[in-house]
């Protein structure tokens, strides 16, 4: 696996971005991005505005493949340094649960060509805003 | 004490004829789907490959769907068999257990015990689970006639649909095996503790006679059964068991024979890892209820709840069905509770209850595990509230149940500053205000309806007679001395917990009544044991004691083998 070239900080910015202000009790409904909408084509995209290419992330294969968590972690580093990073998030670390301690899948909030979503709700009052 | 009725039946008892008849399979299915006895017949087990199944299933006519449309069979097609060369590494053992849940962790470790070279393969990145209560028969502590007057309770609370071989079974290995977790989990490191009868007050006689009992508490919250069954794997890894995290399994390997040999799994970086299994593959992957799919078809009626799981997607009712194995028919036990807004020791109590908006919807000696059944639309979607004035403590002193304290409330307040103990932070959801409006706006119900409501309530209470709802005199007190109180509760769904046919030694069994070599499953993915509308709190911990029950036997039979 290629290094990519984000340096670790943005990562920890973009995740560092919480806030009151989520009234909606329910959370939205799940919009899982498919291999089918990552591929090709013009999609809004943070990293591709930082010059990544699909095949950076989505491989090379003919049939576009969902993003393993590992892929993401080449560029954006150690699950454990990320959850010391957001530790003193109110009203709780959202990189640290009794779900899966430091190893909740990052796709499951963060999405590249969709609307992020926050996990947590409905079920716990955590009103992140999910970068 | 022994079950000394039991013979071997020749032929299948009354449940196990039921599903076979009415549940799911995927001979069932090619037949509906293909419409026609010739599909049931030619795709026995030992019948055509998969690929060739799998081309008849695409080809069948189009499935019913339900109502909204949104309900069909169409999440279970096999997929294409994983091929070796896709496969990166091959291990062996002699026993795989699939989920390192409450069924599945003690399953491990009663198979290390007797012999077995054990692995666990895990979805989650350690093992998991919920809860804190679970419960079994202290037989030395019971009458004979105790224990079958509690299995006949227990048949009657699933409404006599279940295996009764299976209430049996927990009931005479249960105590044996709760104890055995108890000491194994101690040794692990875990603060457990055995309640032991004082937790089962209310069926300490049944039928006039006495029973004890072992109730392992892994607790007080925030420490459940989830801390519960990962200091019980330390013991488990100490005796050799492997554990292989954040591996979900994705398929079984399952020969021509229709034997299962093995399980497939996907680690983290996408890569398949097949474990092959000499004497056999225990499924303890839990219940499906975040399989939306799955959940329409098979109990639409938990389609607007909230779930308190994650991640239980069913996953091994599809290999289990892709195997051949049969899904309890429609109409599977549901198990939803709120005892985290609130006292649980308060959420039977019958104090005035309102739906959502604010309307009284119920009488309210309905027990909060079956008012579900009221809160199933889209609109209240398990939200209602319970409400009670100041005098509570001495007006509901001669209720059944445990009432809090005024100070004692503030630990379930989340507008209370001080310290939380014993309660997930994140759900308490009790409330005390002036006005029966501001207590409207605090439980989120509508002000002018809860006010309404409360005013309707306190006529009848005055009248001394329910005539809205006929709860009985003494259950009626008043809503009128300020400070007021509500407990917005809300069920969720805790678990489902109906699953697929097994035999006594927790052994899958195919269309045919037949058993399925190297399959076995257990916990809410084994069937049989329920029945009911609702999972029933008549025995406290049932569910987690008959978890523990079962992978205790069939770890040890698996590992015997
Ligand atoms: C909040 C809450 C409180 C509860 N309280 C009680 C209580 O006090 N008493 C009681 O008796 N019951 C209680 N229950 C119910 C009880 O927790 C469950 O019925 C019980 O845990 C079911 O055990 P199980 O072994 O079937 O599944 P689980 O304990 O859920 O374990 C299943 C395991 O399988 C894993 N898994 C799933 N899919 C795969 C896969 N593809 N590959 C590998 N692993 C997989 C999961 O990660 C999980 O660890 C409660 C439930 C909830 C939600």
């Amino acid at each position: 696996m290629k290094p990519m070239t984000i340096p670790k900080a943005v990562a920890a910015l973009l995740v560092l971005l919480m806030a009151a202000g989520l009234g909606a009790a329910e959370a939205a409904p799940k919009t899982k991005a498919t291999a089918k909408a990552t591929a090709g084509t013009a999609r809004t995209s943070k990293h591709a505005d930082k010059g990544i290419t699909c095949a950076q992330c989505h491989g090379r294969a003919a049939k576009k493949e969902l993003v393993p968590m590992q892929q993401c972690l080449s560029c954006h580093g150690d699950t454990k340094e990320l959850a010391a990073r957001t530790a003193k998030v109110k009203p709780t670390n959202p990189h640290e649960n009794r779900h899966f301690g430091t190893e909740a899948d990052c796709n499951r909030c963060h999405h590249e060509h969709a609307v992020s979503e926050n996990l947590c709700l409905p079920c716990h009052k955590f009103h992140f805003k999910v970068p | 004490m022994s079950q000394d009725h039991f013979q071997e039946d020749q032929e299948p008892d009354q449940y196990t004829k039921q599903t076979i008849e009415n549940g799911f399979s995927r001979r069932s299915f090619l037949s509906r789907a293909a419409g026609g006895a010739a599909a049931a017949g030619l795709f026995g087990l030992s019948g055509l490959p998969a690929m060739a199944k799998d081309a008849a299933e695409a080809k069948g006519p189009e499935l019913a769907t339900s109502g909204d449309g949104g309900a069909t069979l169409s999440f279970l097609p096999k997929p294409k068999p994983i091929r070796d060369r896709e496969i990166s590494e091959t291990l062996t053992f002699d026993v795989v257990v699939v989920g390192a849940g409450a069924s599945g962790v003690p399953a491990a470790l009663s198979a290390a015990e007797n012999g077995a070279k054990v692995a666990v393969v895990q979805k989650a990145p350690f093992a998991l689970s919920q809860g804190n209560t679970g419960a079994g028969i202290d037989l030395a502590a019971s009458e004979k006639a105790g224990v079958e007057a509690l299995v006949a309770r227990l048949i009657a609370d699933s409404n006599h649909r279940c295996n009764p071989k299976l209430v049996r079974q927990w009931a005479y290995h249960s105590g044996e095996a709760v104890k055995w977790v108890i000491d194994r989990a101690k040794q692990g490191g875990s603060p457990v503790v055995d309640q032991g009868s004082p937790a089962q007050r209310a069926i300490l006689k049944v039928n006039g006679y006495s029973l004890g009992y072992v109730t392992s508490f892994f607790g007080p919250k925030p420490y459940t059964t989830g801390d519960g069954m990962r200091h019980l794997a330390k013991t488990a890894e100490k005796a050799g068991v492997r554990f292989f995290f954040r591996m979900p399994a994705v398929q079984l390997v399952q020969n021509r024979a229709g034997e299962i040999q093995g399980v497939i799994a996907r680690g983290p970086d996408g890569k398949y890892t097949k474990f092959l299994a000499t004497k056999g593959v225990i499924l303890a992957t839990g219940d499906y209820q975040n399989n939306k799919a799955m959940s329409d078809y098979f109990i639409p009626d938990v389609k607007h709840f909230g779930r308190k799981q994650l991640d239980k997607t069913g996953d091994g009712f599809a290999l289990a069905y892709w195997a051949g194995g049969v899904i309890e028919p429609i109409g599977h036990t549901k198990m939803l509770h709120d005892f985290d807004a609130g006292p649980a020791s308060m959420c039977d109590m019958p104090f005035l209850a309102v739906d959502r908006k604010g309307r009284r919807f119920v009488n309210e000696t309905v027990e909060m595990s079956l008012l579900n059944n009221y809160l199933r639309d889209a609109e209240n979607a398990g939200h209602y509230s319970q409400i009670f004035d100041s005098n509570y403590m001495t007006q509901a002193a001669a209720w059944p149940g445990k009432l809090v304290p005024p100070e004692g409330l503030k630990n379930y307040m989340p507008e209370d500053p001080g310290p939380k103990k014993g309660v997930f932070e994140s759900q308490v959801n009790t409330h005390v205000a002036g006005t029966i409006e501001e207590l409207a706006r605090k439980i989120e119900a509508d002000p002018a309806t809860l006010a309404a409501t409360v005013k309707r309530y306190n006529e009848l209470v005055a009248s001394g007679k329910d005539s809205d709802f006929g709860k009985p005199a003494d259950r009626l007190i008043p809503v009128l001395q300020a400070p007021f109180y509500g407990i917005h509760r809300r069920v969720r769904v805790s678990a489902i917990c109906s699953g697929m046919l097994v035999d006594e030694n927790h052994q899958a069994l195919n269309a045919e009544g037949k058993p399925i070599k190297g399959l076995y499953l257990i916990g809410n993915l084994g069937g049989g044991f329920y029945g009911g509308v609702d999972y029933p709190l008549t025995v406290f911990g049932l569910s987690l004691g008959r978890c523990y029950t079962f992978g205790y036997l069939t770890g040890r039979h698996v590992a015997k083998l």
